[in-house]
């Protein structure tokens, strides 16, 4: 199975991004093979609606699970649309440490949205 | 003919420009193309005969006729259409309303509904000349569609006065297609000069004819004569920077109908463009 983070940089050791449809890049950890891959995030400059491109994007790259820290009301509606999985991350530093606090099964699954708008930020 | 009334910085007096320009010129109208924060009215003070809504197309997808091919959410570039696992996600508030979905599905399972994204607002004002704004609802991301509107409900007027948004964005390039002569409202400061060069570029490349209003004058430094002087802008005329100008402001008065010498200023500017 594959987990995506959000991450600032490359690998496992990357801190981890604060942003899911704008972040930097997502590190792709693979649990049967034990390897991460980074991917560059595509949707990251995207003038509207970056969460659902970027989900687009994972979804292409097989990602059955998304760590994050926050997910925007659309990005959520995305996920749940493409049938990823996402949790999510507080007090994490590296790409590393989520994914170990995902394994303890200590990361609380997205349901909805915390932020309280109909869609994103409105900005075109 | 058309005249648009436009500045770069926000807060350099287009509106005072415009209104004042309209108020003094017989049989003209004036329409509020800044639509996200129209503010002619409260100058013009119009008693509003009528309120159209202005309404944009957002995709529906038919899951009948749709294949979760792809095509549709490759083309939007704002994202507003995503397909799926087993069905097209639509986020009608960022579609921007171009069409092309439909065009791209091979399967024609797109069709259109329609939903309001703003007002415009129709009536004569205190200074006897008619007067449209427009009003985009707060958290809509393009008011692109009502100032087009305004503009083709105001297509067969003699003398329509355009009061623009704001900066060069895809809204003020609405404003200003097809105008005939475009007033820039400055003043003499760096972010007045800076955001005005912005302006005379899109005019330029727009080939729309331009002359300045200096506002404010006496302020700031001299940057914005030499920028017009190397240029070979025409400076229209110059508004002193004065506190009696920004009490009537302050007040929803017009300047020209209550100090003379403001009057014959806005004159000079109407004998040199219409």
């Amino acid at each position: 199975m594959k987990i995506a983070v959000c991450a600032k940089n490359e690998g496992l050791k990357s801190e981890v991004d604060n942003r899911f449809g704008r972040a930097e890049n997502y590190v792709i950890y693979d649990t049967e093979e034990g390897n991460a891959v980074t991917i560059e995030n595509s949707a990251k400059n995207e003038p509207s609606g970056a969460g659902g491109s970027a989900t687009r994007l994972l979804s292409e790259n097989k990602v059955e699970v998304v760590l994050a820290p926050e997910l925007g009301p659309k990005a959520v509606d995305a996920i749940r649309a493409f049938g990823i999985e996402a949790y999510r991350f507080n007090d994490v530093k590296t790409v590393e440490d989520a994914i170990n606090k995902y394994k303890d099964g200590s990361l609380e699954k997205f349901i909805t949205s915390t932020t309280n708008s109909k869609h994103g930020l409105h900005r075109a | 003919m058309r005249i648009a009334v436009l500045s770069g910085k926000g807060g350099t007096g287009k509106t005072t420009i415009a209104t004042n320009l309209a108020a003094n010129k017989k049989n003209s109208i004036l329409i509020d193309t800044d639509v996200e924060e129209p503010n002619s009215h409260i100058f013009m003070k119009p008693n509003i005969e009528e309120n159209i809504a202005v309404k944009v197309n957002y995709p529906v997808v038919d899951t009948d006729k749709c294949t979760l091919c792809g095509k549709c959410g490759t083309f939007c570039r704002y994202n507003a259409i995503l397909p799926a696992k087993n069905n097209v996600l639509v986020f009608e508030e960022i579609c921007h309303d171009c069409g092309g979905c439909e065009l791209v599905c091979p399967t024609g399972a797109i069709s259109y509904k329609q939903r309001e994204i703003g007002k415009i607002h129709c009536g004569k004002t205190k200074y006897d000349i008619n007067m449209k704004y427009g009003d985009l609802n707060v958290g809509e991301v393009s008011g692109v569609r009502i100032i087009e509107k305004l503009k083709d409900m105001t297509k067969n007027e003699e003398v329509v006065f355009i009061d623009s948004p704001p900066g060069t964005s895809c809204a003020t390039v609405a404003a200003i297609e097809d105008i005939d002569f475009a007033v820039i409202v400055t003043e003499p400061t760096p972010f007045g000069v800076s955001d005005m060069k912005m302006v005379v570029e899109m005019l330029r490349r727009m080939n729309i004819k331009f002359g300045v209003v200096i506002n404010k004058a006496g302020l700031g430094d001299d940057e914005i004569y030499d920028y017009c002087k190397s240029e070979n802008i025409d400076i229209l005329e110059e508004i002193p920077f004065d506190e009696k100008i920004a009490k009537l402001y302050a007040s929803g008065d017009l300047l020209s109908y209550e100090i003379e010498s403001y009057k014959e200023k806005i004159m000079t500017i109407l004998s040199k463009i219409a």
